[in-house]
């Protein structure tokens, strides 16, 4: 790798990080400073949870999209719900859903 | 015993790792292509490993090295891969509340990726102030250390690697939304956000499946938001012609 090419591999890593920690550093001043400005903007707090829901509809995009892939999706979706829903916790729901997404893809590779 | 001084920082950064675990399903996978398609792309072992290490940003990585590897120039390769990477400004104001002062976040925040905030997001307004630097330590520590080393047996292995198991390429990233999911479901106990979040969830799957998954995080969490103050205004006009007409 050419030294341009590593310059702009630091570049891109350096701005990068800065877009991660300026904002961050910027808000917890903020958030602890005496001018008045202790809460955190109501948009700020309702486009979080919103990245979280954008990320999911990202992910759900099979790696491979084909009708068998997309109903392992759906079924494997569907079992993460139902064990969440009794247990309430991250680790069993994501432990089971990818579990039948597996048994269902395999299944239909088998077939 | 005060929660301070019964608080161990190596048993929440263990909690952290723990609890980071499920994310590896999505990273690894990910970051295997990664290694597998920069040293087609001409990129060394060494060099693939040093730009997950030091950019660490998935979708960025993978438009780089294309970028490079079509002849782009340098100042375009460098501005796009920034473009893509804009969204995680909105993501250190939000953890901002929950995370105490220190002066490791510098270096720190360097770990904070979509799935690490989404996590943070989730679980750290449910731990004890005292952990929460701890958990976030361990659980971005162990997200980056996989990522590098996927790029890196990626790199190194990644063609026998999928040749050897198809499937597990295509089953594990399933761990992903699986996560996601729990994350969001208790925000569909309340109406409002319940209509914002599948706004959001629906444009997102949309914008990724006609080729805009770079783009598809920031525009879909821009509908829902839009989504959310407008089922607001319309709660609001609906029950003010309600008070009118009683």
């Amino acid at each position: 790798m050419s030294t341009a090419l590593w310059i702009a591999v630091a570049v891109s890593a350096i701005g990068t990080l800065l877009m991660r920690v300026v904002p961050f550093l910027w808000m917890q001043r903020r958030l602890n400073s005496e001018s008045g400005l202790n809460n955190m903007p109501q948009w700020l707090g309702i486009l979080g949870p919103l990245m979280i829901a954008a990320v999911l509809g990202v992910s759900i995009v099979p790696v491979n999209p084909s009708a068998v892939s997309w109903i392992a999706t759906a079924i494997g979706l569907s079992v993460t719900l139902l064990v969440w829903s009794r247990v309430r916790s991250l680790g069993w729901p994501v432990a089971a859903g990818v579990a039948v997404f597996g048994i269902v893809e395999v299944a239909a590779f088998i077939w | 015993m005060s929660q301070a001084a019964s608080h161990s920082p190596v048993r929440s950064a263990l909690q952290g790792v723990r609890e980071a675990i499920p994310l590896l399903g999505g990273y690894i996978p990910v970051a295997l292509s990664f290694g597998l398609v920069a040293t087609q792309a001409g990129f060394s072992t060494l060099e693939a490993t040093a730009i997950s290490a030091l950019i660490y940003a998935g979708a960025s990585q993978f438009l780089f090295v294309g970028m490079i590897a079509t002849g782009a120039p340098l100042w375009l390769v460098v501005a796009m891969t920034l473009l893509i990477n804009v969204r995680h400004v909105v993501y250190g104001p939000n953890l901002a509340g929950l995370l105490p002062r220190s002066r490791h976040w510098p270096w720190l925040m360097h770990g904070l990726t979509d799935q690490v905030f989404a996590l943070a997001l989730t679980r750290l307004p449910q731990l004890p102030e005292v952990k929460r630097f701890s958990w976030f330590l361990g659980a971005s520590l162990l997200a980056w250390g996989a990522w590098i080393i996927g790029t890196a047996v990626g790199a190194t292995a990644g063609e026998a690697f999928t040749a050897r198991w198809p499937l597990l390429g295509e089953i594990m990233p399933f761990a992903l939304p699986a996560l996601f999911l729990t994350m969001v479901a208790p925000r569909f106990t309340d109406k409002r956000w319940a209509v914002a979040m599948g706004c959001t969830i629906l444009a997102a799957l949309c914008l990724t499946l006609v080729g805009w998954g770079n783009v598809a995080i920031p525009l879909a969490a821009a509908c829902g938001a839009l989504c959310f103050y407008s089922t607001q205004f319309y709660t609001q006009r609906f029950a003010t012609n309600r008070r009118r007409e009683s």
